[in-house]
C-alpha cells in the first residue's frame, strides 16, 4: 500500500509543476543523446573526408553501404528470431539456399518472362524457400524441443550440400538494374549513397524502419519481445505463444531470403558456398547491436565500413599492414565493444528454451 | 507421443526423397559438366553415371537403414535422440555428398597392369570451375588420347583432404598423379617422398629443390601480368588502374600483381595510380567469394579507375562481372584462361585475359615422362594474353602493334618485368 502512495505522489507532484516537463522531443534527445552524437560525429566526418578527397569518400561511403546490405537483411533476420525465443544460427544456411533458388528460377525463368519478372520470382522464390528453411527451424524447436544450435547447423550442412549438389556450372542470370532517382542520383556523394543502388539495398533499409516501427509500437511487436522474455506470461495473458514463432521464423527467414538474394545482387552470379561466413557475421551484428533493429543497421554499417576501409587502405597503399590485419578488425571491435559494453547488451531472456503451455 | 513418431518418419522419408532427387539431378549435372570439358569423351561419360547410380544406391541404403532405426528405437526415443537423428541423417547426406563427387570421375577400381593411369587431384573447388582446376583437367584428358591414358579426378572438398587424395589414387596404383595449385604443394612432396615410383606434376608448385619424381609445372605470371599491364596502361584515360586480386598467401597472385604494376609504370609513365587489392580472407575464402570481388571492383571503379584487373578464380571473375555492367566504359583484363570463353557475363568488358597456358604445360609433362626423360625440378609453361575477341575493333591498332612487339620481348627476358620469384 505504501508503494502504492509513494508512485501516486510525483504523479501529482509533475502535475503541479507542468511548466518544468521537457517536451518528448527533448526527452527523447536525452534519452538518446549517444546516437544524435554518432550521427552528427559521423556526418561532420564524412562531410570533411569529402572535402578532403571526394572520389575516396565516395567509393568508401558507397562500398559501405554495399557491403552493408546483406548484413543488415541477416541480422534483422537472426533478430526476428530471437526477439521471439529462437536462436537462428542457421542464417547462414538460408541465406546460401535462398540465394541458390533465387538463382536457379531466375535463370530457368528468364526465357519464359522477362528478366524483370524473372528476378522478381527469383526473390519471391529466395524468400519462400529461406522461410520454409525458418519454419523448419521452429517446428524442431517447438515440436521436437531440439538443441536449436543444433538445428540450425543442420540447415546449414544440408544447404552447403544440398546447394553444391544442384548446381549447375555455368548458368546466367540477369543482372539486377540498380534503381536510380533521377536528378537526385546527380547530387554530389548523396546521390551515389543514397539514390544508386539496387532494389535490395532499399529493401534493406526500407526493412530497418519498418520493424523498429512495428517492433516497439504495434501489438505483434509488443507479444514477440513477450514470448522472447517471459513466454510464460504471455501464455497466461492469452498470447499463442508458439504459434507467434512459428510465424516469426518464417518472417525472419523472408528476410534471410532477401539477404540471400542480396548477395546476387552484388555478385551477380551463385557459386557454391558463397555466403562466405555472411550469414554468422550477421550473428555478431545483432548482438552488436544489441537487439534492436537501428543498432543492427549501425553494426552492419561498422562492418561495412571497415571492409570498404581495408580495400581503400590497400588501394593506397597507405600502410604496409596485410590485408588480413583489416579483415580482422570488425571482430575485434565487436569482442571490444561486448566486453565493455555486454553489460548492457542483454539477449532476450527466453532464447534458447524452449516453451509448453501449462 | 505417437504423433511425433509419425512426424519423425515423414521426416525420414522426406529426407529419402531429397537424397534420390539429389542422385538423379547431379547426374544431369555432371554428365552437362563431362560434354562442356570434353567432347569426345564417350566413355568417361559413362563412367559419370555408373558412378552416380551406385552413390545414389548407397543413399537410398542411409536412408532406409535410417528410418528402421527409428522404428526400432522409437519405443525408448526421447526428444535428444529424435535431434540426433536428424543430425545423423543430414550427416549421412553430406557424406553421400562427398562420395558422389569422389565417384564422378568413373574407375572404381584401381589401375590395371599396362595402362598408364593419370589421376588429377583439385585444389578445393570443383573440375569445372572455368578456371586452373578446369584447365589442368583439360591437359589431362588430352592425355586420354595422346598416351591412352586411364584419367580420373578427385575434387577435393576441403583443404585438409589434400593428402587424403592424393594417397587414394596411390593406393590404386596411379602412374601419374597432377595436383593442381599452389596449396597442394606441401602434400604432393611428402607422397611423392614416401612414393619414388610415382610421377607427380604439381600446378602452380614452385620447386625449392629438385625431387627425381615431381615436376613443378610454373608460370612466369609476372610477365603475363606484366603484358596486361602495359595493354592496361594503354587503354586508361582516368590515369587510374584497378586490380582485385585473390591472396597475397599465394606467390602467383603476389606475381600477377607486381609483373601488371611494372607493366603499367612501363607503357604509361603517366597512368601512376595503380589500386590493387588482396581479399582479406584465407586461402579457403579468397578464390570464391565473386561478392567480395564484384563489391570490390566497383569501389576501385569509385575511385576512377577505368581498366580492372581481376585474378583471383571466382573472386576475379565476380569483379569481371561487375565491371561489365558498366557495358563498356570499363575494360576489365582476365587471368589464367581466356575468359571470354569461360565468363561470357563479362564480354561486355574483357579486352583480353593474361593467360597461363596449362593445358600443353601438362600435355608437354606427361609426354616427355611417357618418353622416358620425366622432367624434375621446375617446368616453366608458357604464359601470354588472349585473343581480343570483339575488342579487336575497339583497341586501337597502334596500342595492338605495341602489345605485339613488347610480347617476345617480355616472355625472353629482354624487357624485366623487375620481379623475382620468392623475393
Amino acid at each position: 500500500m505504501g508503494r502504492l502512495v509513494a508512485t501516486a505522489t510525483p504523479d501529482t507532484d509533475i502535475g503541479t509543476t507542468r511548466r518544468a516537463e521537457p517536451s518528448a522531443m527533448v526527452r527523447w534527445a536525452t534519452r538518446n543523446w549517444l546516437t544524435i552524437l554518432a550521427i552528427v560525429a559521423v556526418i561532420i566526418g564524412t562531410y570533411f573526408a569529402y572535402q578532403w578527397d571526394s572520389r575516396q569518400t565516395t567509393a568508401v561511403a558507397a562500398g559501405t553501404i554495399r557491403q552493408a546490405t546483406p548484413l543488415i537483411l541477416a541480422g534483422m533476420c537472426g533478430l526476428v528470431g530471437e526477439r521471439s525465443g529462437i536462436i537462428n544460427i542457421g542464417i547462414e544456411g538460408q541465406m546460401l539456399l535462398a540465394a541458390f533458388c533465387g538463382f536457379m528460377v531466375t535463370s530457368y525463368s528468364v526465357d519464359a518472362l522477362t528478366s524483370g519478372p524473372a528476378l522478381a520470382a527469383g526473390i519471391i522464390a529466395a524468400m519462400a524457400v529461406a522461410a520454409v528453411a525458418g519454419l523448419f527451424l521452429a517446428w524442431t524447436a517447438i515440436r521436437l524441443k531440439m538443441d536449436q544450435i543444433i538445428a540450425g547447423t543442420v540447415i546449414n550442412i544440408f544447404a552447403i550440400g544440398a546447394t553444391s549438389f544442384f548446381f549447375v556450372q555455368g548458368r546466367t542470370m540477369p543482372k539486377v538494374p540498380n534503381w536510380t532517382v533521377s536528378s537526385l542520383e546527380e547530387i554530389p556523394l548523396i546521390g551515389r549513397l543514397f539514390f544508386d543502388h539496387g532494389p535490395l539495398t532499399y529493401a534493406a533499409f526500407a526493412v530497418v524502419a519498418l520493424f523498429h516501427v512495428t517492433m516497439f509500437h504495434t501489438r505483434w511487436g509488443l507479444r514477440t519481445r513477450a514470448i522472447g522474455e517471459h513466454p510464460g506470461a504471455a501464455d497466461t495473458v492469452g498470447v499463442k505463444v508458439l504459434r507467434l514463432r512459428y510465424v516469426n521464423l518464417a518472417i525472419g527467414g523472408a528476410l534471410a531470403g532477401l539477404a540471400g538474394f542480396s548477395l546476387l545482387q552484388s555478385a551477380g552470379v551463385f557459386n557454391r558456398g558463397m555466403t562466405n561466413g555472411k550469414g554468422f557475421i550477421a550473428l555478431a551484428v545483432m548482438i552488436f547491436g544489441r537487439w534492436r533493429p537501428m543498432g543492427v543497421l549501425a553494426a552492419a554499417l561498422i562492418f561495412g565500413f571497415f571492409n570498404a576501409m581495408q580495400s581503400q587502405l590497400q588501394f593506397k597503399q597507405a600502410f604496409d599492414i596485410p590485408p588480413q590485419f583489416f579483415g580482422m578488425i570488425p571482430f575485434v571491435l565487436t569482442i571490444a565493444v561486448l566486453a565493455i559494453a555486454g553489460v548492457r547488451a542483454r539477449p532476450p531472456a527466453a532464447v534458447g528454451q524452449p516453451f509448453e503451455s501449462e | 507421443m505417437k504423433n511425433r513418431w509419425m512426424m519423425l518418419l515423414v521426416v525420414l522419408a522426406t529426407f529419402g526423397l531429397i537424397a534420390a532427387a539429389c542422385g538423379d539431378s547431379s547426374g544431369d549435372g555432371d554428365t552437362a559438366a563431362g560434354d562442356e570439358t570434353s567432347d569426345d569423351d564417350g566413355s568417361g561419360a559413362g563412367d559419370d553415371g555408373d558412378g552416380d547410380d551406385e552413390a545414389m544406391a548407397e543413399d537410398d541404403g542411409e536412408a532406409d537403414s535410417h528410418s528402421d532405426d527409428g522404428d526400432d528405437e522409437a519405443m525408448a526415443e526421447d526428444d535428444d535422440e529424435a535431434m540426433a537423428e536428424d543430425d545423423d541423417e543430414a550427416m549421412a547426406e553430406d557424406e553421400g555428398d562427398e562420395a558422389m563427387a569422389e565417384d564422378d570421375g568413373g574407375s572404381e577400381e584401381g589401375c590395371a597392369g599396362d595402362l598408364v593411369c593419370v589421376g588429377l587431384v583439385t585444389d578445393v573447388g570443383k573440375v569445372d570451375d572455368k578456371s586452373f582446376n578446369q584447365s589442368a583437367w583439360e591437359g589431362v584428358q588430352l592425355l586420354e588420347g595422346e598416351l591412352g591414358a586411364q584419367v580420373d579426378f578427385i575434387e577435393t572438398q576441403d583443404s585438409t583432404d589434400y593428402a587424403t587424395n592424393i594417397q587414394s589414387y596411390i593406393d590404386q596404383d596411379y602412374d601419374v598423379i597432377v595436383t593442381v595449385g599452389f596449396s597442394l604443394g606441401e602434400a604432393t612432396l611428402e607422397a611423392a617422398g614416401a612414393n619414388p615410383d610415382t610421377y607427380f606434376i604439381g600446378v602452380d608448385q614452385f620447386q625449392g629443390a629438385e625431387v627425381a619424381n615431381v615436376a613443378g609445372l610454373i608460370f612466369p605470371e609476372d610477365q603475363a601480368g606484366f603484358l596486361a599491364g602495359a595493354l592496361a596502361g594503354r587503354l586508361t584515360e582516368t590515369g587510374v588502374v584497378g586490380q582485385v586480386l585473390g591472396t597475397d598467401l599465394v606467390p602467383p597472385v603476389v606475381a600477377f600483381k607486381e609483373g601488371f604494376d611494372a607493366g603499367v609504370a612501363f607503357a604509361n609513365p603517366d597512368a601512376d595510380d595503380v589500386i590493387a587489392t588482396y581479399h582479406p580472407g584465407g586461402l579457403d575464402v579468397a578464390f570464391t567469394d565473386p561478392d567480395w570481388g564484384a563489391t570490390t571492383a566497383r569501389q576501385a571503379i569509385d575511385n576512377g579507375a577505368d581498366v580492372i584487373f581481376g585474378a583471383g578464380g571466382l573472386t576475379g571473375n565476380g569483379a569481371l562481372q561487375e565491371v561489365a555492367k558498366d557495358g563498356g566504359d570499363v575494360f576489365c583484363i582476365g587471368v589464367d584462361t581466356d575468359q571470354w570463353e569461360t565468363v561470357p557475363e563479362a564480354q561486355p568488358c574483357l579486352v583480353t585475359s593474361a593467360m597461363k597456358l596449362i593445358t600443353p604445360g601438362i600435355v608437354d609433362i606427361a609426354n616427355e615422362w611417357n618418353g622416358g626423360a620425366a622432367p624434375a625440378g621446375n617446368f616453366v609453361g608458357d604464359v601470354g594474353l588472349a585473343d581480343y575477341h570483339d575488342f579487336a575493333s575497339v583497341v586501337d591498332q597502334e596500342t595492338q602493334d605495341f602489345i605485339a612487339d613488347l610480347t617476345p620481348q617480355v616472355l625472353s627476358g629482354e624487357v624485366s618485368t623487375g620481379y623475382t620469384p620468392g623475393g
